[in-house]
């Protein structure tokens, strides 16, 4: 054992980044990464296949083919995104590891910046894996870069709004369950105003809530840029509602995670 | 106290919404003490614990833990080490990864880490299965291993929170015992939260007991049994053919609970209750006997014993409270 008194000042490296790097070995080398990632790609290969392959079902031009794809892919990876998320403080709390960690003296916000870029990671992953579905379905129609490219801008986006939000219902949360169903209600939630009648979208408080949502707001930019073919920055003020929406929940998951308490809520 | 303290309380108290669970404690523990932390279950050694290490915040009082103020909760973390009471364990990571893992959140570098993962395993007797998955760590490794990973920033003050919890007697004697080596080779004070009366007798210099959130009792070890646990148990030995009238005066005599030995040889246990003055009870009980023609062949009250002052002082503070 050390002397007493025998300990390095700084000496080391920066705490999220041992956390990240612990968090993103535990992810992809012993936990749920590689499993959640083959389903991605189960699941992107069906929706190529129903969109491109499949001559009784593909009634859709090569571009909205495109579009769809890559809505799935960024919808979906920012989905992975956020069951990391989800896990990542809550799940501590319930295996009783939190506890360890807290008694370190790391930063409560290093802690959870760390579980937030492998929570992240799972995007990462996700767009990598779609970009060969987005270029197969987009070969010979000029839009594969453009599909690329705004994917992973809106993709990560979403994944930075995403992770934020999961980490601070995590944090907040005692129970893992809770947890998970919170972050999937909102979810769906965010995905409500696509079911609107279409008259209602068309009205202005519509339009409001389109753009207010990030994923809406997100995934009418894609449809944009590769269906209508505009140029990137003519619709850019869809991107406003996401770009918002990552900043605060960041700003929130960051603020509250200097409270982080053992048993949940935020310690006054 | 000549010493300088190692933990220092004034005034500390905690509710979880509404229900108190210490109720302003105060502690002057001296540097290089080992410290048996008693108390039933529910009395707030935890959170104390907690507190102390800085996880939890307290509703009121001031606390110091190695000359650091609360204020200072992050330099407080520097110095201490803490086995959580049922702390969990990352099944999918090896004993020496969990190990570097946590000496690097203690700002040491990765081969610094390294080689503090590999000593302290070798320390607690874990050298060998170091590189095995903690998954296949039986309950006692894995408190060593938990004990370990107290260590890993050389802390000043060691909090061990039920570390024996669960085990066999094999392996509560191996966690007591690397729990003294730790503290009489590296001069480090120990909190040790136990239920075991008889460990704390032998391992720790001084004992404090904590029930409903307030402590009744501190002191050394002899201190707190001599003072809260006078003699309670008087053992009297009668001819066998006499027991039974025996038994009749002493039930008579009011003086206590009388049981009788199971084989007929004579002897009967005096138990006095909580309270009463055991010699006053132990020489009226004699003089009864011998009132009544009962040659009393041998007499011994028993020494106070921890165990009877952790009953005592629970039992009263349980009392007031009802």
């Amino acid at each position: 054992m050390a002397a007493i008194g025998d300990r390095p000042v700084g000496a080391g490296r920066r705490a999220w980044t041992v956390v990240a790097e612990r968090e993103l070995r535990d992810l992809w080398l012993a936990g749920r990464g590689l499993p959640l990632l083959l389903a991605y790609s189960v699941l992107l290969s069906v929706t190529s296949y129903l969109v491109a392959a499949n001559q009784a079902l593909n009634f859709l031009e090569q571009r909205e083919a495109v579009s769809l794809t890559l809505q799935v892919a960024v919808a979906v990876g920012a989905l992975l995104v956020l069951l990391g998320a989800a896990d990542s403080v809550s799940g501590e709390r319930e295996r009783g590891t939190l506890e360890s960690l807290l008694l370190s003296p790391a930063p409560r916000r290093a802690l959870i910046i760390g579980k937030g870029i492998a929570a992240v990671s799972l995007w990462a992953a996700a767009w990598a894996v779609s970009v060969p579905y987005v270029w197969y379905l987009g070969r010979g129609v000029g839009v594969v870069g453009v599909a690329v490219a705004s994917g992973l801008v809106v993709g990560s986006l979403l994944a930075l709004f995403l992770v934020g939000y999961g980490l601070l219902v995590s944090t907040v949360l005692s129970s893992n369950r809770l947890s998970l169903s919170v972050s999937l209600f909102a979810l769906l939630a965010l995905y409500a105003p696509t079911q609107m009648p279409t008259a209602v979208q068309n009205s202005w408080i519509g339009d409001l809530l389109l753009r207010v949502d990030p994923f809406t707001a997100g995934l009418r930019y894609l449809g944009k840029l590769i269906i209508n073919g505009h140029g990137p920055g003519q619709d850019a003020g869809w991107l406003i509602g996401p770009v918002l929406a990552a900043f605060v929940a960041l700003a929130v998951a960051l603020t509250v995670a200097g409270r982080l308490t053992l048993h949940g809520g935020a310690q006054t | 106290m000549s010493g300088a303290l190692a933990l220092q309380a004034r005034g500390l108290k905690k509710a979880y919404r509404g229900v108190v669970a210490v109720e302003s404690l105060d502690l002057d523990v001296e540097a290089g003490t080992v410290l048996g932390f008693l108390g039933p279950n529910g009395a707030g050694k935890t959170t104390v614990i907690r507190m102390l290490s800085t996880v939890l915040r307290p509703d009121a009082g001031r606390f110091s833990v190695a000359g650091v103020p609360q204020d200072q909760p992050v330099e407080i973390r520097r110095r201490v080490g803490v086995l959580p009471e049922s702390a969990g364990y990352p099944p999918g990571q090896t004993g020496e990864e969990w190990l570097r893992f946590h000496a690097e959140l203690f700002c040491r570098p990765r081969a610094d880490a390294r080689v503090t993962a590999r000593r302290l395993l070798a320390e607690v007797g874990l050298a060998e299965r170091g590189g095995s998955l903690i998954s296949g760590y039986s309950r006692g490794m894995r408190q060593r291993l938990g004990i370990a990973r107290a260590l890993v920033n050389g802390p000043q003050v060691v909090f061990l929170d039920e570390p024996t919890l669960g085990l066999d007697p094999m392996g509560q004697f191996q966690v007591l015992e690397l729990m003294t080596r730790i503290a009489g080779e590296h001069g480090v004070t120990v909190v040790l939260s136990t239920h075991l009366l008889a460990e704390v007798e032998q391992a720790c210099d001084r004992v404090l007991i904590l029930n409903r959130g307030r402590v009744v009792a501190q002191g050394t070890v002899a201190e707190v049994a001599r003072r809260a646990a006078a003699p309670r148990r008087g053992l009297v030995r009668v001819p066998p053919e006499l027991r039974s009238r025996a038994l009749e005066v002493l039930a008579a005599c009011e003086v206590g609970a009388v049981a009788a030995d199971r084989d007929h040889r004579g002897e009967l246990v005096l138990t006095v209750p909580a309270g009463a003055a055991p010699d006053k009870a132990a020489s009226l009980a004699l003089r009864r006997l011998l009132e009544e023609g009962v040659p009393v062949l041998g007499f011994t009250l028993e020494g106070g014993r921890l165990s009877d002052a952790f009953l005592t002082v629970t039992e009263n503070a349980d009392g007031r409270d009802r």
